[in-house]
């Protein structure tokens, strides 16, 4: 097994509240390597994003890292002076977001953002930064990149401003992509080829991927690992394999019963998964999933005590996990 | 893909919003009319040693506070100097103030409030407290003070004026940056890897600029009022050099036998502020897109 290229342990982010700081995410690890896809799913406020913009130094103020590491080959990114850091962002690390549509500065040409990325990164001119600009738009499979590149933001559909995003994520080469929903805000079918243009770069560059991401189809596609988040913490990882042929966490059974199967007899209905994420000030003292958990049990400890992530490939934080595989 | 319906159609889009954005302006009647009115001031003050039909500092003895006539059309002044040619060569130091106060407090106030916007932290309230307490001192007031402890050339005016209309522009500024900064592009940018200061002047202030824009013209007007008032108390730029403020000055004494020459002085500025008010509301109303529907109808 080679060794990680990106790699959090123990990650914990925070913001100060009322009483004390709430911890948007707590002793977080996971690790990607050169040309793999790692997942990470969960829904909206399980700290998916928190976990890779407090690793990048990007959480908002007041928000910090009060635990743990962010290793890119081996160095803490969290241990960098904010120049040092400055410089693996975008050169290094390359990120995408969500929001295509708000993600470019609205008033400069497509072309000059992108040059910008190299500029700042590379001591280059500027018309040698502009024609690696069309490059990196021809990359991207925007059509006749020579003049598109001229034009602004808003004449640009959403699809394409997501390309022209991730041409700038991918300008410098770097060695980890980390993709925060990419094609959230897209149309279904722009979405299957924003995402498989990821994947295709992802090959031929050897990057190393994070895929953050809510919908599980997306994940089955691309993914070659995966890791569940719940409330600020991993409660599984695996390979894409084991863990969907095999879900070992309650909330990722749940997630997968809430799924519409093709080959389910008609009538069939879909198992929501009651109740709500808990408010980070609030979690329950025990399992955070446990209020809302088929399985939880008292005598198990689920409400009493925080379930750590076992050892091993296929990972889950849970105390009825052996209960669950007996039953299985 | 090759270039598709879709392409066509968005780029189609794009040129209509931009002849949407011409009929806009041209449309707005307070925008044409202020425009139009800076234009003219401008090419009074550029044209003045042509357009003026005396020299603005003669003087003649033997013609003074004389009524109008074919050859003075606004009479002369006490020391026999022609008005009309006077209050053209006034609009050079007026514009000059209005140009170089807006230039000077635009610059100052856009980076001062564009860093205390985005810093955030102790940055930002240490600027924030200058700020406020320059905006508590009345602006007048403060250039006034300037003005004597630095000496009364244009120079020295138009750098007391700025001073005290800096922090205005200031403090819209950093209003603004505060929606701006939350933005994903901006978030993008920092995971790009760019310095904050590349932020700041590449990201932040071109979104941030209408507004301060606005504010801008506005200050124009407030700027030459400035001036004109310093001038009518002698504060400002000195006799004989024309000034509107030193023709009000100096019309003052015989404004019971002669009162045109202070009218028309007074008249020349309240004519500059209006125009450049109507431009700033104009601006204002076509530059930000929730005051679009009701353009046209105003004034």
């Amino acid at each position: 097994m080679t060794a990680a290229t990106f790699e959090l342990r123990g990650l914990t982010a925070a913001v100060p509240g009322e009483k004390g700081a709430v911890r948007l995410v707590e002793e977080v690890s996971l690790s990607v390597r050169a040309g793999e896809t790692l997942a990470v799913v969960g829904e909206s406020g399980s700290g998916k994003t928190v976990t890779f913009t407090s690793a990048l130094g990007l959480l908002p103020k007041p928000g910090r890292v009060i635990e743990g590491q962010a290793l890119y080959n081996g160095t803490d990114l969290l241990s960098l002076a904010p120049e040092a850091l400055r410089r693996v962002r975008g050169a290094q690390i390359g990120m995408v977001f969500q929001d295509p549509l708000t993600g470019l500065n609205p008033v400069f040409r497509v072309g000059d953002q992108i040059a910008e990325v190299l500029r700042a990164h590379l001591p280059i001119g500027r018309r040698e930064a502009r024609d690696r600009a069309v490059q990196l738009l021809g990359r991207v499979q925007i059509p006749d990149p020579a003049r598109r590149v001229d034009d602004y933001p808003h004449q640009f559909s959403g699809g394409m401003r997501q390309r022209v995003l991730i041409a700038m994520a991918i300008a410098l080469g770097p060695r980890v992509l980390i993709a925060d929903e990419p094609t959230t805000a897209l149309d279904v079918t722009v979405q299957a080829q924003v995402l498989d243009l990821l994947s295709e770069l992802r090959e031929e560059e050897g990057m190393a991927m994070v895929l953050i991401t809510h919908d599980l189809g997306v994940v089955a596609r691309q993914a070659d690992r995966i890791a569940v988040m719940y409330s600020g913490r991993v409660v599984e990882t695996g390979t894409v394999d084991e863990v969907f042929r095999a879900p070992r966490h309650p909330y990722t059974i749940s997630l997968f019963r809430s799924i519409p199967d093709l080959d389910a007899p008609a009538g069939t209905m879909l198992a929501p998964i009651a109740g709500a994420p808990p408010d980070p000030q609030r979690r329950p003292a025990g399992c955070a999933f446990a209020p809302r958990c088929f399985a939880a049990r008292e005598a198990d400890g689920c409400m009493s005590s925080r379930p750590l992530l076992t050892d091993g490939a296929h990972a889950v934080a849970c105390h009825r996990q052996g209960m669950l595989e007996q039953a299985a | 893909m090759s270039a598709t319906v879709d392409d066509i159609e968005i780029r189609e889009e794009a040129a209509q919003r931009r002849r949407a954005a011409i009929r806009r302006y041209a449309k707005h009647p307070g925008f044409v009319i202020g425009a139009c009115g800076i234009l003219v001031l401008l090419v009074v003050a550029l044209l003045a040693p042509w357009l003026a039909p005396h020299s603005p500092t003669r003087t003649d003895l033997m013609n003074t506070l004389a009524p109008p006539s074919a050859s003075h059309w606004l009479g002369t002044d006490q020391f026999g100097r022609d008005v009309l040619s006077r209050l053209i060569y006034g609009a050079q130091v007026s514009l000059q103030v209005g140009f170089f106060v807006v230039l000077i407090s635009l610059s100052a106030g856009t980076i001062l409030g564009a860093v205390a916007g985005y810093a955030g932290g102790w940055v930002e309230r240490a600027l924030v407290a200058a700020i406020d307490i320059l905006l508590a001192f009345p602006s007048f007031l403060l250039a006034l003070a300037l003005v004597a402890a630095r000496g009364n050339t244009l120079d020295s005016i138009i750098v007391a004026v700025a001073i005290a209309y800096t922090p205005r522009v200031a403090a819209v500024m950093r209003s603004v940056v505060l929606t701006i900064r939350p933005r994903p592009f901006i978030e993008a940018s920092r995971a790009i890897g760019l310095s904050p200061w590349k932020i700041i002047l590449r990201h932040i202030i071109p979104n941030a600029l209408p507004p301060v824009i606005v504010v801008a013209t506005v200050s124009a007007a407030t700027a030459i009022l400035a001036e004109a008032g310093l001038s009518f108390l002698g504060l400002g730029v000195q006799p004989p050099t024309p000034t509107w403020g030193n023709v009000i000055a100096e019309g003052q004494t015989s404004i019971t036998t002669n009162p045109l020459i202070s009218l028309s002085a007074g008249l020349c500025i309240a004519f500059t502020v209006i125009v450049l008010n109507l431009l700033g509301d104009g601006l204002r109303d076509t530059l930000d897109p929730q005051m679009r529907r009701n353009t046209g109808k105003l004034l």
